[in-house]
């Protein structure tokens, strides 16, 4: 492994790390200010066991999510010290207000976690809701940082070196708007498909089946919208692509010439050497109709970038088709649910294909990153600045990658442990 | 706008010092025996520590994006010239943050895993102290050099020797010295009380002595802190009041004003900082190259004016906040947070 490659994949596996307790932090606190809710207006006692479960979860989750989060921010200057020379004046904006967003949020979990006893119950309950508000607004900043990465304006690039820096064009570039809609929608689903699953299991075990029933329907409504609604996010953050990245949407669909009645891919490997997909089930028109409107518009193929601006091919591909795979079967589940809503016990076999969603929108929401990184490659600033002219000089870099790979799975393992510990307690103290 | 940044990081900086330091202070009390009283001991830390960690270590967090905002030169130097350091620092925060919140929620709360968790808090509270000592030496040795090809001059040198290493030790004293004060109003137990004033008084002299080696190792150093701190006068002075402040600290433990006694342990350590911060200010790092100046390095002034907005409003909402936090778990009796979800902690 060379330092390049090192260092990529240490961003890759640390933002990768970090993304899944950053979405649990985002959702969790809603999931916990309605079950919260539901103990304060209706003072049902299994709403305040509710309450308390998830609230350890929170705060475990959170700390993890909090010190990988920690990491990343140096990460950017340990990895990418190139990048962040031209880029942190232009988006540190974005990171400014995600800065204080955190603060709040810390602040407020202190407030929720440990003010039970020292607060009015409603000003705690805000306490807790305030976790999850500032939690979001943190995730739509940094992934508008993000965005700048694909879309890059606000400045202007003369002679390697960045001028008339504009921050706040620079924040609200062409790609936040959709990156952020399709991100915050993605945690609430992934998160609400996650919790919604475990205590589908629950249930199925026989575990107190009313806590886990009332569970089940607050996680499950939250991830059922945004199922559904996360295919017409999709759709447009595939447009917008189109138009802004057209070598992202030619590495996705794996279409290598220009064409009008571009095809749409299912399936299939693309094979760089051959510059053809291999196998795959090709609808025509479909690409031009979703990218462009219309199913006669010219789509611009990989031909025409030099070879060496492609991004990687196949990984592009693979992650989009298991994104969007995904991504339909959750729609589809979301609707089942919410017309399995009102019954008074939902059915066994309901009950298990939860249990079997319980990783897909992580998933999704993984390869969704991956398309998105890995198909701006080799660019660290779409257009502008290489990854490669980004990297570090120092040396070595693959004992860094291994020491950060051994801990963050230590890491895992240990949260992991933990929470399973913690489900276990709170069955045994129910019985059943 | 500079200079209010240049404010801001010193603020925050300060902040973590002394509120993020008496955590650290706390993992690192942890690690030294205590016999009988260990339990009792990781409940009051466990009690003080759990609302404010996260907050008090955001203070970092604001110091690293106001430095890759708006003086990115400063932070990239920093992050290719310190790189293993940096590295030590983020294991070491990756473990304290989960080992201590770990221990507190993990539901079976056996000895065994329980002793495994203490333990790792405690080493990397006092890891990280050290390694953050380190890097606060490593900025103006001189020696940073940012066109150095050579490994080890470019990677190594800029942070080993014996002067960094003996910063490192007074960091994790005075955190320890920090905590120790700081705790002994956070319990009505008269047995930890003692305990916590003896370690007070252990650190107190500790703080001083190594405050002692810390200058006779700079005299070794190229660009001496010793020697500059003698050149300037001002800062003779704010050394003198840090150490006469040390005899009103002992009056004010001996009257039990806790309060007040915090406050001065403050003052003290706010006074040593601020007598570092003004040797160099405005630079920020000492290179061989020269300085790298806070005027210097800044970004371009609109980026600097959505930073300074940013950190206003936010101010404008994390301090009544922040205010709200401390008064709601660090006033009156110190005593008695006992949330539904944890009597079992409450159990000595
Ligand atoms: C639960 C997760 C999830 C699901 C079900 C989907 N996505 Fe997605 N997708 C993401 C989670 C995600 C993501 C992880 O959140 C990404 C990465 C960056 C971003 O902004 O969103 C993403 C990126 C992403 C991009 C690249 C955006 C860019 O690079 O600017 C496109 C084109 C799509 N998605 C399209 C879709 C379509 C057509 C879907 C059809 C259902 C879909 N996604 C489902
Ligand atoms: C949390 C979700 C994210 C995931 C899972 C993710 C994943 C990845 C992956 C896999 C890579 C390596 C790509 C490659 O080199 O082939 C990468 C690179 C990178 N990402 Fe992300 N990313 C995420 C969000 C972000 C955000 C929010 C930012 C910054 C604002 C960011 C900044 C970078 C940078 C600077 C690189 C290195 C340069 C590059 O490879 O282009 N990422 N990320
Ligand atoms: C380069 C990319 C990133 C950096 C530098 C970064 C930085 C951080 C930092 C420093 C924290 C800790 C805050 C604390 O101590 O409370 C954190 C936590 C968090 N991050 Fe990230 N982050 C990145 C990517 C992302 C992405 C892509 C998202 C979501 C879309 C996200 C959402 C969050 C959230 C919600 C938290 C709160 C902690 C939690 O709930 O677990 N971050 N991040």
């Amino acid at each position: 492994m060379d330092d390049l490659l090192a260092a990529r994949a240490t961003m890759g596996f640390s933002l990768g790390f970090h993304i899944v307790f950053a979405a649990v932090g985002m959702t969790m606190p809603f999931l916990m200010s309605a079950a919260h809710y539901r103990y304060l207006t209706r003072r049902d006692p299994v709403y305040l066991e509710l309450t308390r479960m998830w609230m350890k979860g929170v705060a475990i989750l959170f700390a993890v999510g909090a010190v990988s989060g920690t990491v990343l921010s140096f990460e950017l200057g340990l990895l990418w010290p190139g990048f962040m020379r031209h880029a942190g004046a232009i988006i540190g904006m974005p990171f400014s207000w995600e800065g204080t967003a955190f603060f709040l949020e810390a602040i407020a979990i202190g407030l929720f976690l440990y003010g039970w006893k020292r607060m009015p119950p409603w000003w705690h309950w805000f306490a807790g809701l305030m976790v999850g508000v500032s939690g979001f607004a943190s995730g739509i900043f940094v992934v508008a940082a993000n965005a700048w990465m694909n879309s890059p304006t606000g400045f202007d690039w003369v002679d390697g070196a960045a001028l008339n820096v504009d921050p706040v064009a620079a924040m609200f570039n062409r790609a936040w708007l959709h990156q952020s809609l399709h991100m915050q929608l993605a945690a609430l689903q992934a998160v609400g498909f996650a919790v919604g699953g475990i205590h589908a299991w629950l249930l199925l075990r026989g575990r107190a089946p009313d806590l886990n029933r009332k569970a089940l329907k607050i996680a499950m409504l939250l991830g059922a919208i945004a199922s559904l609604l996360q295919p017409f996010a999709g759709h447009f953050a595939g447009e917008r692509v189109a138009a802004l990245q057209p070598a992202k949407l030619a590495a996705i669909e794996g279409h290598f010439t220009t064409s009008t009645w571009a095809p749409l891919t299912l399936g299939g490997i693309p094979d760089a050497e051959a510059r053809e997909m291999k196998g795959g089930w090709k609808i025509p028109g479909l690409l031009s109709l979703l990218a462009h409107r219309d199913p006669r518009a010219e789509v611009i193929g990989l031909d025409r970038f030099p070879r060496d601006e492609w991004p990687p091919l196949v990984v592009t591909h693979v992650a989009f088709q298991i994104m969007v795979a995904i991504g339909s079967l959750l729609a589809l589940l979301g609707a089942c649910h919410l017309w399995l809503r009102r019954r008074a016990a939902f059915p066994r076999w309901y009950l298990w294909t939860l249990v079997g969603a319980a990783p897909l929108g992580l998933i999704a929401m993984e390869a969704g990153w991956v398309v998105t990184e890995v198909g701006r490659q080799p660019w660290i600033i779409y257009g502008i600045l290489k990854t490669k002219d980004a990297v570090t000089p120092v040396p070595g870099m693959v004992y860094h990658f291994w020491l950060f790979l051994i801990l963050y799975l230590g890491l895992a393992a240990a949260t992991a442990w933990l929470l399973h510990r913690q489900i276990r307690a709170a069955h045994s103290k129910f019985g059943g | 706008m500079i200079d209010l940044l240049i404010f801001f990081i010193g603020v925050s900086l300060l902040l973590y010092v002394l509120m993020g330091g008496s955590d650290f202070g706390a993992g690192i009390l942890e690690l030294l025996p205590a016999g009988p009283l260990r339990d009792r001991q990781k409940h009051v830390i466990n009690r003080a520590m759990g609302p404010v960690w996260e907050a008090n270590h955001m203070w970092m967090i604001l110091i690293v994006v106001i430095l890759f905002m708006g003086f990115p030169m400063i932070f990239t130097t920093l992050m290719i010239a310190l790189h293993l350091p940096m590295l030590a620092l983020l294991v070491g925060i990756v473990v304290r943050g989960a080992a201590f919140t770990f221990r507190h929620y993990d539901a079976i709360q056996d000895a065994t895993s329980q002793r495994v968790y203490t333990w790792l808090f405690g080493l990397s509270s006092l890891w990280t102290s050290f390694w953050l000592g380190i890097i606060a030496a490593s900025l103006n040795r001189g020696i940073i050099d940012p066109e150095a090809r050579e490994v080890w001059q470019a990677y190594f040198a800029p942070w080993w020797g014996a002067y960094p290493l003996a910063v490192g030790a007074f960091i994790a004293c005075i955190y320890a010295f920090l905590a120790s004060i700081y705790l002994v109003g956070e319990t009505d137990d008269p047995a930890l009380r003692r305990r916590f004033l003896r370690l007070g008084a252990v650190f107190n002299l500790l703080v001083v002595a190594m405050g002692g080696i810390v200058f006779a190792a700079s005299l070794r150093e190229r660009e001496s802190l010793a020697t500059a701190f003698l050149r300037s006068p001002a800062n003779l002075i704010v050394l003198g009041f840090a150490t006469a402040l040390f005899i009103a600290l002992w009056r004010l433990v001996a009257q039990r004003r806790t309060f007040l006694t915090r406050a001065v342990a403050a003052g003290q350590v706010a006074l040593i900082l601020t007598g570092w911060w003004l040797l160099y200010a405005p630079n920020a790092v000492l290179t061989a190259r020269g300085p790298l100046s806070f005027y210097a390095t800044a970004a371009p002034p609109a980026t600097l004016r959505q930073l300074v907005l940013a950190l206003l409003v936010g101010s404008a909402f994390i301090f009544p906040s922040l205010y709200f936090l401390l008064r709601v778990f660090k006033t009156a009796d110190g005593q008695g947070l006992h949330p539904p979800h944890s009597e079992r902690d409450a159990k000595p």
